[in-house]
């Protein structure tokens, strides 16, 4: 009667052990559901990245994939606003050198001076 | 009572064996999660994070590259030196000096003025020739380097987490990167194809106008500017500014009040005109 009992409570508890041990072990080596998850996650971020944003219609031209460049030449066919056009601009090395000379264009504080006391204007704060 | 003395720890000892692995499998899983989680906090963090004056400035520069491809440079030294020259007067009443103010006039015949982050500041050909004296173009270049001195655009840029990505990348901060591709692209397709806030439009407007009367000139330079610029453009004149700015008659009208609330009527200010006439003889020429 008491081995009886024994084996039973034995058998029921490995039972419960084997249902509860079994459905984690592949968590260990395979993490589907996580990478399901993840994938789930990253195509629901892609249809709101198609959805809207300011920036959504933009693709960038340098290094994008193939689906970025079908989707310019989408936005072409609907028209591309002028701001548009001006961002897919590549500035050449000469646009380029033209940006340095601006930033190192500098007034002599002399001839800004003159200029506004010419002009009766104010130096300054 | 023998059996159940001798069941209890085999059972405690089976558990413990056969949970172990799945227990570790799942402890694992959770810290992985938790330190994937730190580093996208980390990364959304970091880009969402103000610009430091050196990235506006990258940016900045990638965009005025853009504006300077497409409309090239108007070449002309006694020009540029001029635009500079109120530019730099109105600037210097500017909240923000940590940046350098830079001035240029683009060779198209819109009338147009763009400001890009980091104080690259343009004015085409075309509205330095619907100007009437040098007030007005002084209330232009005022009401872009409010932009600027607002950081309109840069608020922008750091509240959008999708322009700031790759930011971190090594070669991201080059000119001509990827990067800086997509976030001047946003830029320009925001500034000119959508828009900004009207807030910051009015903002530019109040700040200009302050800087001009700081400076000397007759606060009233832009209204001037803006009711020619609306003519002109019921005209067939090309202009984003009227497309994608707050209505003329609306700015006028916050502008008007804050001149009569602040007092700066200023009727005996110089408008500069002949001198204006005098420095833009190339471009009136040309138009």
């Amino acid at each position: 009667m008491k081995l009886r009992f024994q084996f039973i409570l034995l058998a029921v508890l490995g039972a419960l052990l084997a249902s509860v041990a079994v459905p984690s072990a592949p968590a260990q080596d395979q993490p589907q559901p996580y990478q399901q998850q993840e994938q789930q996650k990253s195509e629901k971020d892609q249809k709101k990245k198609k959805k809207g944003g300011f920036f959504s219609g933009l693709k960038a031209v340098a290094g994008q994939s193939s689906e970025q460049q079908g989707e310019t030449a989408t936005a072409g066919t609907k028209g591309v606003g002028e701001g548009e056009e001006i961002g897919n601009a590549q500035p050449s090395s000469a646009d380029r050198a033209a940006v340095t000379a601006m930033e190192n264009y500098s007034l002599p504080q002399g001839d800004v001076k003159k200029f506004q006391t010419d002009g009766k204007l104010k130096a300054g704060k | 009572m023998t059996a159940l003395a001798w069941a209890a720890p085999a059972a405690v000892l089976f558990a413990g064996l056969a949970f172990a692995p799945a227990a570790r499998a799942q402890f694992g899983d959770i810290l992985r999660k938790a330190r994937e989680k730190t580093e996208k906090a980390q990364q959304i963090q970091k880009a969402l994070a103000p610009l430091t004056v050196e990235e506006e400035r990258e940016v900045g520069r990638e965009v005025a590259a853009k504006l300077v491809a497409h409309f090239h440079l108007y070449k002309n030294d006694a020009l540029t030196r001029y635009v500079n020259m109120v530019g730099a007067t109105v600037a210097a009443q500017a909240e923000r000096q940590e940046i350098p103010y830079r001035f240029a006039v683009l060779d198209s015949d819109s009338i147009n003025a763009f400001s890009a982050p980091g104080g690259y500041i343009f004015v085409t050909r075309g509205a330095i020739a619907l100007c009437e004296d040098e007030a007005e173009l002084a209330g232009v270049l005022a009401h872009e380097v409010g932009h600027v001195a607002g950081r309109h655009v840069l608020k922008i840029v750091e509240r959008d987490k999708a322009m700031r990505t790759g930011m971190e990348e090594s070669k991201a901060h080059m000119p001509g990167s990827a990067y800086l591709h997509r976030m001047s692209q946003g830029i320009l397709v925001k500034m000119i194809d959508q828009g900004l806030a009207p807030s910051d439009e009015f903002d530019a407007d109040q700040r200009g106008i302050k800087y001009a009367h700081g400076s000397g000139y007759p606060a009233d330079g832009l209204t001037r500017f803006l009711v020619r610029l609306d003519q002109a453009t019921q005209q067939g004149g090309k202009s984003f500014w009227t497309r994608t700015h707050p209505p003329v008659s609306e700015r006028n009208e916050n502008i008007r009040k804050t001149i009569t609330t602040q007092h700066w009527e200023d009727a005996d200010r110089p408008k500069l005109a002949d001198r204006f006439t005098r420095e833009t003889k190339s471009v009136k020429t040309k138009a």
